[in-house]
């Protein structure tokens, strides 16, 4: 569904992913976790191509991106929900959600909004339709891009640490919802510091460090026997 | 020039000029109308080219705007007035008035969609590229409607000087407004005090119906603003 | 609508305010008596800047010639006034300047007729002149019939495109609006002429003179409208015009005058 094949990405001298390798199957759900500076935003936004890669391929369906195919590729089979929701303040909520669905897909109107609905009722805000995103809280928002995602109907959701901006009464209302979504045949990569949720729902936790995946394995693996040393101090001080 | 404003008999002879005055202030029109439009249509095109990734369309879009700004309107039209005759193109006064005030104005009206981008967060290019927006449908949808808040002081008042600046015509021969004017302040009985009141009244029956609705659009859109704070404060007592 | 007129009549009274604090205010109403120049010790003159042999600036040294300011250094010298302070006026410019007491007197090429006799005083006139035309060698005009289709540049505000229009009119040939294009200074009618944006530059003959070169003529055979110069001055200033108007009698019956003329390379005065 995904591969990552040594996928290096330089800021300057920044070297900030080093031979990243990498493959997520069908409906897997990924959890990438590591300190800041680690690199995994920046590898979770390769997979779009919002940073194109240094040197490296990124596959998206077995389709290598390139500069020039990545914005047909990336609309049709990818969706992202980022840390500061980038909802459109110019348009309603239901403008978001149907906006990419009728400009792009050419879905007539009234099946873009009735497909808007239908996400809204997922994440419990439908009658927050007709309002415009500032009056909404930060849960609220990030619930209604996750929407916005769903209303592409990509096979692949990419999650760019989606509480970490939030109040912290409102993070459990938006992991609820991305609980109800791992239940879909949903190909979904998060990139977050919330280890329940991790060891929740994560068919498999990557480990980053230094620009490197140090570690892969089970939600099982991670939580009770990393290997690597730096696993093991990362894990201790986020669990405390 | 205020004896000759209460002179009566010079305004029955200003009266007697009346029709030449109306198809003068309809030349003024003329050229502030078609001036505008290109003015508008350069300013969004050059403040897109300002803003992009490509390093030649940016010299290209400064070229314009620097060779524009820092060269007097005057000059740039005693040029195409003047010499440009011998290089075998003589353009009508109209014709001119429209060329150089819509340049000129536009050249303004690029750096005003240039700041009015730049002050819209990378967030909002994001997941616009993120859904799979091309550039321009990222720009026309997205993009420019948020910045018309930010940009609509600057461009009114860049439109009102634009009308206003139609009057550089006057020096070379335009027919419009200000010659009129100036041609009846001149000659005759040199009724200037008279001549120069309606003529000034003319200008302001141009400008002042443009920033009184802009000052009124300015209002609307800042009360949106307000209901929304106080529809966010409501959430947040709601919360509390 | 009622909110509007108010807003309207309360924008013109204010235009009218602004034009008020331009200068007419109390004191200086009626103009300075020859005393009080005499007094002050400074002729404050307007005068033209780009009129070779009238009203010349010469920008190298600041310095200005012709036969105006030897006019004007002359009424100085009798009102036993060492300074001149000369101020560039154009067509447009010259009777404001004088209405709001900027300046005491105006010798800058400015016709006398008599709707101008309405706002200012003139004295006698000390040079007459006559319209003419300057045209390109290659430009097919030989005189006044052949302009019905062409464009001909004036200066703004001066009696030309009038004189003109009259003097077609006698031949058969009439001009309008379209047929004159108004421009600022002569040398710029002078660049239009060159440029080909005008086909003939009318004015007195004595400009004229300034601005012919290889590739123009002024039209021998068309001298119409004799135009005489005088120095305007504030028409409430009755006193200032008399005093300025012997001036010029003396001189004229005298000779001075015509030695003027005749020092600054400028044809004689137009004769009938």
């Amino acid at each position: 569904m995904i591969k990552l094949v040594n996928v290096n990405k330089s800021f300057g001298n920044l070297h900030v992913l080093k031979d990243v390798n990498l493959e997520v199957a069908e409906g897997e759900k990924l959890v990438i976790i590591g300190p800041s500076g680690s690199g995994k935003s920046t590898t979770v936004r390769c997979m779009n191509f919002l940073e194109e890669p240094t040197s490296g391929e990124v596959y998206i369906n077995g389709t290598q991106l390139t500069h020039k195919n990545k914005t047909e590729i990336i609309r049709n089979s990818t969706a992202m929900v980022f840390q500061q929701f980038n909802l459109y303040p110019h348009k309603t909520v239901l403008q978001n959600l149907t906006l990419a669905p009728i400009k792009l897909q050419k879905v007539p109107k009234a099946e873009a909004e009735e497909l808007a609905y239908k996400y809204l009722d997922i994440v419990g805000l439908r009658e927050k339709a007709g309002v415009y995103p500032s009056t909404l809280s930060g849960g609220q928002q990030q619930r209604v891009a996750i929407a916005r995602a769903l209303c592409s109907r990509a096979k692949i959701i990419l999650f760019d640490e989606p509480t970490s901006a939030l109040d912290p009464e409102t993070v459990q209302e938006v992991l609820d919802v991305m609980i109800k979504l791992s239940q879909e045949n949903i190909t979904m990569v998060v990139v977050t510091h919330e280890m329940g949720f991790a060891r929740q729902v994560a068919d498999r936790v990557i480990f980053m460090d230094d620009g490197r995946i140090l570690e892969e394995g089970s939600p099982e693996h991670f939580f009770e026997n990393p290997t690597h040393d730096r696993t093991k101090a990362f894990l201790s001080k986020i669990l405390k | 020039m205020i004896q000759q404003i209460m002179e009566p008999w010079r305004w029955q002879s200003l009266l007697a000029e009346w029709p030449k005055f109306a198809s003068a202030f309809v030349t003024t029109l003329e050229i502030a109308v078609f001036a505008l439009a290109l003015a508008l249509a350069l300013g969004v095109v050059f403040g897109l080219m300002s803003t992009s990734h490509n390093r030649l369309i940016r010299i290209i879009a400064r070229v314009y705007v620097e060779f524009f700004q820092n060269t007097p309107l005057a000059i740039q039209v005693f040029f195409v007035f003047y010499a440009l005759p011998y290089a075998g193109v003589a353009l009508s006064q109209v014709t001119i008035g429209i060329l150089c005030v819509g340049t000129y104005t536009g050249a303004y009206m690029s750096e005003a969609v240039r700041a009015g981008i730049g002050s819209i967060p990378k967030g909002q290019f994001e997941a616009a590229q993120s859904q799979g927006f091309t550039y321009i449908q990222t720009m026309m949808l997205i993009i420019l409607p948020q910045t018309i808040k930010i940009i609509l002081p600057p461009m009114v008042n860049q439109m009102v000087n634009l009308v206003k600046n139609t009057s550089i015509v006057t020096m070379i021969a335009g027919g419009d407004l200000m010659y009129r004017a100036n041609a009846f302040a001149t000659n005759g009985t040199m009724s200037y005090g008279p001549s120069y009141l309606l003529c000034g009244f003319l200008y302001f029956l141009l400008c002042f119906p443009l920033t009184t609705w802009a000052r009124r659009y300015e209002d609307r859109l800042k009360k949106r603003d307000i209901q929304t704070a106080e529809q966010l404060e409501k959430v947040e007592e709601g919360l509390a | 609508m009622k909110k509007l007129f108010a807003l309207l009549l309360s924008v013109t009274m204010l235009f009218a305010l602004a034009a008020c604090g331009g200068g007419d205010g109390g004191t200086t109403s009626t103009g300075r008596t020859p005393a009080d120049i005499t007094a002050a010790g400074v002729l404050k003159v307007g005068v033209k800047t780009d009129v070779p042999g009238f009203g010349l600036l010469n920008t190298a040294d600041n310095t200005y010639s012709g036969i105006e300011i030897d006019l004007a250094n002359k009424i100085a010298e009798e009102l036993g006034v060492d300074k001149v302070e000369f101020t560039p006026v154009t067509a447009a410019t010259r009777g404001q300047l004088l209405d709001s007491g900027d300046i005491d007197m105006v010798a800058a090429t400015f016709t006398i007729n008599e709707e101008r006799k309405l706002s200012w005083n003139f004295t006698t006139p000390y040079y007459t002149d006559a319209v003419s035309l300057l045209v390109k060698k290659d430009s097919g005009i030989e005189d006044i019939t052949g302009l019905a289709d062409k464009i001909i540049g004036v200066a703004t505000g001066s009696t030309s495109m009038k004189a003109l229009t009259d003097a077609a009119a006698e031949a058969g040939v009439t001009l309008t609006d379209a047929n004159f294009s108004e421009l600022a200074t002569y040398p710029e009618i002078k660049a239009a002429l060159d440029a080909g944006r005008v086909d003939a530059f009318c004015v007195d003959g004595s400009i004229l003179a300034g601005y012919v070169d290889d590739t123009n003529h002024i039209l021998e055979t068309v001298r119409f409208s004799p135009q005489e110069y005088g120095i305007a001055t504030k028409k409430a200033n009755t006193e200032w015009a008399e005093y300025l108007d012997g001036l010029i009698k003396g001189w004229l019956e005298d000779g001075t005058m015509d030695q003027i003329i005749a020092d600054n390379g400028v044809v004689a005065s137009y004769e009938g």
